[in-house]
C-alpha cells in the first residue's frame, strides 16, 4: 500500500510534460510484458465491475423482491449475487498472478539494465555520485517503482473507473440523491487532497530523520572503538538521543495529520448516510424514489469514498515512482564514459606503454590533476612514480589503466590507442592493484580468486605461494577459509594487503600497475612480496607508485610528479646526479633513515 | 533433529527442555515489552477508554439507521430527527476516531524510541570482542526492524481492544434483533478472521524472505560501488554482474511466491463477507416477506455485517504481529542481558595524580598472555616496562601482534595471563572511562565521523576551545590543509562530507589525540600514508607532543622509529629483542630482516663514500641470507 509510504521531495517533483514522457517510455520498456499485462487489466475491470454490481443487486433485490412480495426476484438476485461473488473471486487470483508476474519480469529487467549501466560508466562517474546515492536507486528507487508497477497503476486505474462508474450508476438510480451525495464529496475529495499535500511532507521530513537516526546509529556501532577508546559513550549516547527524539517528533507530527483525516472521512461517512436517510426517506414519502434505492444508496456510499481516498494516494505514489524512474533513466541514459568503441581491438600481447600529452580534469572547472604528462614506458620496464602527496601520482596511474580517459592527449600499448581496445582484453593486459586494498564479505580464498573467478584452489594457493605469504594465511586457525569479516577487520592492517597482492599474482598481465600497495608492511615482508613480484614480471611492464626509498631505488627508471606535472624522469643514479627535485626527495629519505 | 535418538525418553525430555527455555525466552521478552509500557500507562488506558466509547457510537450508527428506515420512512414519523441523530453519532466517531489514533500511534512510537535509546546505549558498552563477532547490519535490525515489528504490535493493543468490543456489542445486537438470521449471517466472518491469521502467519516468511534477498542485492551493489577501484582495476565486472544477477533472479522468485500466497488469501478475504450480505439478502428477504422482520431490520444487518469485516481482519493480524513481536522482543533482549565483559571495576582505584614535580606513565606488561581464538595464542608472555616520559618503538612483522599489544593496553580485551599496569595499577582495576582518558591511541585505520573537522579533533573533549584545536592541528601537521578546505575548520568530513586523502585523514587523527592529552600516547603505524618530507614536519611536531609523555609508537619507517628511546623487537608473541636502533641492527638478525636493514646499513657505510644514497638492487634480490 502506497499510503505513507510514498513521498516526493520538491526537488524530485516532476512537471507534466516530464511526467508523460516518463510513464510513456515505461509503457515502451514494458512493451515485451504486454499480454500478462493485457490479462491483468482485463482481471482488474472485472472485479472492479463486480464489486459495483453487489449494491444494484441488493436494489433489485429490496425493490422487486421483497417489497414486491416476489420470491422468484429475491431468489434470482441472490443467485446472480452469488456468480458474481464467485467471479470476483476468481478473477481477483488471476488479477494478483499475472500482475505479479508482469511486474516482477519487468523489474528484474530494470535491475539488470541499470546496474549494467552503472558498471559501464569510468571512475569519474563514481566519484560523482556517492556510494549511497547509487546503491539507493538500485534499491529504493526500484522498489518504489515496484509497488507502482505490482498494483499502483492498474489499481490507480480500476480506482478511477470505480468512482466514474459508482457515479454513473447512483445518477441512473436517482438523481437527486446523487445530488445529495455531491454535496458531501467534495469535503472528501478536498480533504484527502490536502491530506496527501500535508502527509507527504510529513512523510518527507520522517522519512529524511529516519535516514538521519539510522546514519548516527550505524556510525555509532562502526565507531564503537574508537568510541570507547576515548571514553565517549555518554557522549555519543546523548547524541544518538538528540537525533531519536528529533524522530519522534517528526512522527508525532504526521500522526497529527492522519489523525484529523482520519476523523473526517469517518465523520463524513456517516454525515453523508444521514443525509441519505434523510432527504431519501423525505423522497421515498412523495414517492419520488423507491425505498430499495436508498438502501442502494447507503451501501454504495463506501464504494465512492474508499476509491477516492486511495485515489489521492496513489496519485502520490505514481509522482514519487515517476521521480524515481526519472533518475533511473538518468543512469540508463548516461553515455557510458569508459565504453567499447564499436571497432574495438584486441590490444597486442606486448608493447609499449605510451602516454602522449596527457592533460586530465577530474572535475570540470577545477585545476587539472596532471598537465601536459608525456612517457614512453618499453615493454618490460620497471617504472617508479614519486611526488609529494597530492601530485598526481596516483592520477598518472589511473590513467595508464585507463580507469579515466584523458581530457587531452591519448594512453596507448602497443601503438593502440586504449580508448579502441576491447574492454576484455584491456583489463587482461592491464591490471592495478589499488591505493586500498579493499576486502569483500567472504573468505580469505574467495578474496584472492577474485582477480581470476575461474582460478582452482591449488592455483589460488600457488600464487600466495609465489609471495612467499602462503604460510602465513595457513597458520591461522581456519586457513585460507577465513572469514576476513566486514571490510577485513578480522585481519591485522598489513595482512590485508597481502591478500590484495596476492589478487595481483594470480593474473598474468603484462602490465602490472602497484598504487602504493605495501604501505602498511613492514619492510622486510615488503621487501620479500616485492621481490617476488619482480620474479613474477619478470620480463613485464611494472608501474609502482611507492613512498619508500627501496622500492625506488630498484626501478629501472624513475618518474618524479610534482604539482601535477611530470618535472624529472632517469634513473636514480642520474637522478641525483641532476641535484633537482629527486634529489632533494632523496635526501629527506635518507634523514628519515639515519638515525 | 538428526540421527535417531537412542533413549526416545531422553530425546522427549530435550525436546521439552529445549521447550521449556524458548518459552522462557518469550516471556523474558514480554516482561521488557510490560515494563517499558508500564511507564506509558495512563496514556495506553485513556487510549482504550477512548477506543470503547468509540465503538458505542459506532454501533449505534446503523441501529439509529434503522429507525429511520422503519420508523421514519416506512411509518412515516419523525424522520428529521432521526437523521440529526446520525448526524450527531457521525460527529462523536470522527472524534473519537482521531483521538484513538492518535493516542495508539503515538504511545507505539515512543516505546519504540525509548526501546531504541536503550538499545543503543547498551550497544556502546558492550566489549570489542562482542562487536568482533556481530555485524554492524544485524546490531542495526535490532535497533530498526525488530523495533518496527514491536511498534506495530502495541500500536494494535487499543485497536484490538475496542474491535473485540464491536465484535461483541454488534453480536449481541443482531441476535437480539433475530437470532436466526444472526447465525445464518455471521456463519462465513470467524473464516475471515482464520484466513486472516493464516494469510499473516504465511505472508511474513514470504516477506522476510524479499527483504533478505533484497538486502543481498543491496550488499552486491554496495560492494562494488565501495570496492569500484579493485573491480575496475582487475576486470572483474563480469563477476559482479553473475552475482547481481543471481540476487536479482532470486528476488523475482521470491516475490512471486509472495504473490501467490496473496492471491490465495487476499481475494478470499475480500469476498468473504459477501457470502454474510447474500444470507441476509435470501434468508432475511424471505422473513420480511413472510412478515417476520423489517426492511430496516434488513439494512442494518447489511451494515453491521460490512462493519465487522475490519475488526475481524485485525484480530487475525494481531495474533500473527504478537508472534512476530515476541519473536523480534526475544532478540532485542538477548542483546540487552548481555553483560558487558569488559567492564569497571565495583571499587575502582585511582591513578597517581599528574602534576609537574612526579613523572607518570609508567606502563608494565608483565607475561602478558593472549589470543583472540583460544587456539591461538597471540601473545606468549610479553614482559616490558616502560618508563614514564620514555618513549618506545613497537616493532615487528606484519600479523605479530603489535596493534594487539595497543588494545590490550586500552582494556579492549582483557588477557589471559600475566597483568598490564600502569602507574602500578593493574588495568582491570582502574574506571574504564578514567583508563581510556589517560590512553590516547591513533588507530592503523583512521576513523572519521561525518561532522566537522573541528569536531572530529576535538572529539575526546566537545567542549575544547578554538585555540587547542588548533594547536593540536598544528602539532599533527594538519592545520595549513585545514584552512585550505572551503569551509577551513568548519568543513563536513567523512563518508558523507568532503573525501580527504590516506595522509591527511591521519593526520586528523593524530590531532585527535593531542586534544586528549593523555598520559600515555599511542601511535600505531599511524603515519604510513603520510609521504616521507611531510612525515619528517610532523615528526619534528611530534618530539613536542611526546616530551614528558610515555609514549609508544607502531611504525615501520627507520625514522619514525627513530623517535623512539628504546625500540622493542615483537617476534614469536615475546619481547625478541630490545635496545637501540644501532645495536639491534647490529646484533639482531630478526630486527634487520623486518627492517629490510641490510639496506640501510649498505647506505650507511657507503654514505662515507659521498656517493649519498647506495646503489642497493644487488643486496635486494638477495634478501634474508642465512636463516
Ligand atoms: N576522485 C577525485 N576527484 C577530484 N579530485 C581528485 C580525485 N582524486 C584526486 N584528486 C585530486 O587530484 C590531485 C592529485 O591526486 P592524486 O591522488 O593523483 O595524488 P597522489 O600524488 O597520488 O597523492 P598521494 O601520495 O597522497 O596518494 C589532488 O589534488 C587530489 O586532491
Ligand atoms: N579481531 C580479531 N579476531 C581474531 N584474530 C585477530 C583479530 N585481530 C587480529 N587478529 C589476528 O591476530 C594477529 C595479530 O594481529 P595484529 O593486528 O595485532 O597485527 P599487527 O602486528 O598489528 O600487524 P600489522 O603490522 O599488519 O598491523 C594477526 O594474525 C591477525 O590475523
Ligand atoms: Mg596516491
Ligand atoms: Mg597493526
Amino acid at each position: 500500500m502506497f499510503g505513507m509510504g510514498a513521498g516526493v521531495a520538491p526537488e524530485d517533483q516532476l512537471d507534466r510534460s516530464q511526467t508523460r514522457r516518463v510513464l510513456r517510455r515505461v509503457l515502451r520498456m514494458a512493451y515485451p510484458f504486454r499480454k500478462t499485462a493485457y490479462v491483468s487489466l482485463g482481471c482488474v475491470v472485472v472485479t472492479t465491475a463486480a464489486t459495483l454490481a453487489a449494491p444494484i443487486l441488493v436494489r433489485h433485490g429490496i425493490d422487486a423482491g421483497i417489497r414486491a412480495n416476489d420470491v422468484y426476484e429475491l431468489n434470482l438476485s441472490v443467485g446472480l449475487y452469488l456468480v458474481i461473488t464467485a467471479l470476483a473471486y476468481g478473477f481477483g487470483r488471476l488479477q494478483y498472478v499475472f500482475l505479479n508476474r508482469t511486474g516482477e519480469a519487468f523489474l528484474r529487467e530494470l535491475r539488470l539494465k541499470v546496474f549494467a549501466a552503472m558498471q559501464s560508466q569510468s571512475m569519474a562517474f563514481y566519484d560523482r555520485n556517492k556510494a549511497g546515492v547509487l546503491v539507493a536507486r538500485m534499491t529504493a528507487d526500484i522498489e518504489t517503482m515496484g509497488e507502482l508497477i505490482q498494483w499502483g497503476l492498474l489499481q490507480f486505474l480500476a480506482s478511477g473507473f470505480l468512482v466514474v462508474l459508482a457515479f454513473a450508476v447512483l445518477f441512473t438510480l436517482s438523481w437527486e440523491l446523487t445530488l445529495v451525495v455531491l454535496i458531501v464529496f467534495p469535503v472528501i475529495v478536498i480533504a484527502s487532497v490536502k491530506f496527501q499535500r500535508d502527509s507527504n511532507v510529513a512523510y518527507l521530513s520522517v522519512r529524511e530523520r529516519v535516514g538521519q537516526n539510522l546514519g548516527t546509529l550505524q556510525e555509532g556501532i562502526a565507531a564503537v572503538r574508537v568510541i570507547q577508546a576515548y571514553a565517549q559513550e555518554d557522549h555519543q549516547i546523548k547524541r544518538f538521543q538528540r537525533s531519536n527524539r528529533s524522530l519522534f517528533d517528526s512522527h508525532v507530527r504526521s500522526i497529527r495529520i492522519s489523525t484529523w483525516y482520519f476523523g473526517l472521512v469517518e465523520f463524513s461517512g456517516v454525515v453523508a448516510a444521514s443525509l441519505v436517510v434523510g432527504i431519501g426517506g423525505w423522497l421515498v414519502h412523495r414517492d419520488a424514489v423507491s425505498l430499495g434505492t436508498v438502501v442502494a444508496f447507503i451501501l454504495l456510499l463506501s464504494s465512492l469514498f474508499d476509491p477516492v481516498q486511495q485515489l489521492s494516494q496513489l496519485y502520490n505514489g505514481v509522482q514519487s515512482a515517476a521521480a524515481a524512474l526519472h533518475k533511473l533513466f538518468g543512469i540508463l541514459d548516461s553515455e557510458p564514459e569508459i565504453g567499447e568503441a564499436p571497432d574495438a581491438v584486441d590490444l597486442p600481447r606486448r608493447g609499449v606503454l605510451e602516454v602522449n600529452g596527457v592533460t586530465f580534469t577530474y572535475q570540470a572547472g577545477t585545476h587539472p590533476a596532471l598537465k601536459q604528462a608525456e612517457i614512453v614506458v618499453r615493454d618490460g620496464e620497471r617504472i617508479a612514480l614519486v611526488g609529494p602527496t597530492g601530485a598526481g601520482k596516483s592520477t598518472l596511474a589511473k590513467l595508464m589503466a585507463r580507469l579515466y580517459d584523458p581530457s587531452i592527449g591519448s594512453v596507448s600499448y602497443g601503438g593502440t590507442d586504449l580508448r579502441r581496445a576491447t574492454l576484455a582484453s584491456l583489463r587482461e593486459r592491464i591490471v592495478v592493484v589499488p591505493q586500498e586494498g579493499f576486502l569483500f564479505n567472504g573468505t580469505i580464498r574467495e578474496n584472492v580468486r577474485l582477480a581470476r573467478i575461474t582460478a582452482s584452489d591449488e592455483e589460488v594457493e600457488a600464487a600466495l605461494a609465489r609471495l612467499g605469504i602462503l604460510d602465513h594465511f595457513e597458520r591461522l586457525p581456519d586457513g585460507l577459509d577465513t572469514e576476513v569479516r566486514e571490510r577485513g577487520s578480522r585481519l591485522s592492517a598489513g595482512e590485508r594487503q597481502l591478500v590484495a597482492l596476492g589478487r595481483a599474482a594470480l593474473v598474468d598481465p603484462a602490465v602490472l600497475v602497484l598504487d602504493e600497495a605495501t604501505s602498511n608492511l613492514d619492510p622486510g615482508t615488503e621487501a620479500e612480496v616485492e621481490a617476488a613480484l619482480e620474479r613474477l614480471m619478470q620480463g613485464r611492464t611494472t608501474i609502482v607508485v611507492a613512498h619508500r626509498l627501496t622500492t625506488v631505488q630498484r626501478a629501472d627508471r624513475i618518474v618524479v610528479v610534482d604539482k601535477a606535472q611530470i618535472v624529472e624522469v632517469g634513473s636514480h643514479a642520474e637522478l641525483l646526479e641532476r641535484n633537482g627535485k629527486y634529489a632533494a626527495l632523496a635526501r629527506a629519505w635518507e634523514k628519515s633513515h639515519a638515525l | 533433529m538428526t540421527g535417531t535418538p537412542l533413549d526416545p525418553d531422553a530425546a522427549a525430555a530435550a525436546k521439552g527442555e529445549a521447550e521449556e527455555q524458548a518459552r522462557a525466552q518469550r516471556n523474558l521478552g514480554w516482561h521488557l515489552l510490560w515494563k517499558t509500557l508500564l511507564e506509558q500507562k495512563r496514556a495506553l488506558i485513556l487510549g482504550v477508554a477512548i477506543g470503547v466509547t468509540w465503538t458505542a457510537a459506532k454501533v449505534a450508527v446503523p441501529q439509529l439507521t434503522k429507525h429511520a428506515i422503519d420508523r421514519g420512512i416506512e411509518q412515516n414519523g419523525p424522520l428529521l430527527a432521526w437523521s440529526v441523530f446520525i448526524a450527531i453519532a457521525g460527529v462523536a466517531t470522527g472524534l473519537l476516531t482521531a483521538g484513538r489514533r492518535y493516542l495508539a500511534f503515538r504511545e507505539s512510537r515512543w516505546t519504540e524510541t525509548l526501546l531504541r535509546e536503550r538499545i543503543y546505549a547498551h550497544i556502546q558498552r558492550l566489549h570489542v570482542a562482542y562487536h568482533d563477532k556481530s555485524q554492524t547490519g544485524q546490531l542495526m535490525s535490532r535497533a530498526s526492524s525488530d523495533l518496527q515489528q514491536v511498534q506495530q504490535f502495541v500500536v494494535m493493543i487499543p485497536i484490538t481492544l475496542s474491535n473485540v468490543a464491536q465484535l461483541v456489542a454488534v453480536t449481541v445486537i443482531l441476535s437480539l434483533t433475530d437470532w436466526r438470521l444472526a447465525i445464518v449471517a455471521l456463519a462465513p466472518l470467524p473464516f475471515i478472521n482464520v484466513a486472516s491469521r493464516r494469510f499473516s502467519s504465511r505472508i511474513h516468511p514470504a516477506v522476510l524472505a524479499v527483504q533478505n534477498e533484497q538486502a543481498q542485492l543491496a550488499s552486491v551493489v554496495e560492494e562494488s560501488v565501495s570496492g569500484v577501484r579493485v573491480v575496475k582495476g582487475l576486470g572483474t565486472e563480469q563477476v559482479q554482474f553473475d552475482k547481481l544477477r543471481k540476487e536479482a533472479d532470486d528476488i523475482q522468485r521470491v516475490s512471486l511466491k509472495a504473490a501467490g500466497i496473496r492471491s490465495r488469501f487476499l481475494p478470499a478475504i475480500d469476498l468473504l463477507p459477501s457470502l454474510g450480505l447474500i444470507a441476509v439478502l435470501g434468508y432475511g428477504g424471505h422473513r420480511v416477506i413472510n412478515g417476520d422482520m423489517s426492511i430496516g431490520d434488513l439494512v442494518a444487518f447489511n451494515v453491521y455485517l460490512t462493519m465487522l469485516v475490519w475488526p475481524l481482519r485485525n484480530i487475525g493480524m494481531m495474533v500473527a504481529l504478537g508472534q512476530r513481536a515476541a519473536a523480534a522482543l526475544v532478540r532485542v533482549h538477548e542483546v540487552l542481558s548481555t553483560e558487558p565483559a569488559v567492564k569497571s571495576p565495583e571499587k575502582p582505584r585511582q591513578l597517581p595524580p599528574r602534576t609537574s614535580a612526579t613523572q607518570t606513565g609508567a606502563v608494565r606488561f608483565e607475561s602478558v598472555h593472549f589470543g583472540y581464538d583460544v587456539d591461538r595464542e597471540i601473545l606468549r608472555g610479553f614482559d616490558l616496562a616502560i618508563a614514564p616520559g620514555e618513549s618506545v618503538a613497537l616493532v615487528g612483522a606484519t600479523g605479530s601482534g603489535k596493534s594487539t599489544i595497543v588494545r590490550l593496553l586500552l582494556r579492549f580485551y582483557d588477557v589471559t595471563n600475566g597483568r598490564i599496569t600502569i602507574d602500578g595499577v593493574d588495568v582491570r582495576r582502574l574506571d574504564l572511562g578514567e583508563l581510556r582518558r589517560n590512553v590516547g591511541v591513533v588507530f592503523e585505520d583512521t576513523f572519521l565521523f561525518n561532522d566537522s573537522v573541528r569536531n572530529n579533533i576535538a572529539f575526546s573533549k566537545p567542549d575544547a576551545e578554538q585555540s587547542i584545536v588548533e594547536r593540536a592541528a598544528r602539532l599533527a601537521g594538519a592545520h595549513d590543509f585545514i584552512n585550505q578546505l572551503p569551509d577551513g575548520y568548519d568543513t563536513q568530513i567523512g563518508e558523507r562530507g568532503y573525501s580527504l586523502s590516506g595522509g591527511q585523514r591521519q593526520r586528523v587523527a593524530i590531532a585527535r589525540a593531542i586534544v586528549a592529552d593523555p598520559r600515555v600516547l599511542v601511535l600505531d603505524d599511524a603515519t604510513s600514508a603520510v609521504d616521507p618530507s611531510k612525515e619528517h614536519e610532523i615528526r619534528d611536531a611530534m618530539r613536542t607532543v611526546m616530551s614528558g609523555r610515555t609514549t609508544i609508537v607502531v611504525a615501520h619507517r627507520p625514522g619514525t622509529i627513530a623517535l623512539a628511546d628504546r625500540i622493542v623487537l615483537l617476534d614469536g608473541g615475546v619481547v625478541a629483542a630490545v635496545g637501540q636502533h644501532r645495536d639491534l641492527i647490529e646484533s639482531s638478525e630478526r630486527y634487520r630482516e623486518v627492517l629490510a636493514a641490510w639496506a640501510v646499513r649498505d647506505a650507511e657505510s657507503d654514505a662515507a663514500d659521498g656517493s649519498g644514497i647506495a646503489e642497493t638492487r644487488g643486496s635486494i634480490a638477495a634478501p634474508t641470507g642465512g636463516d
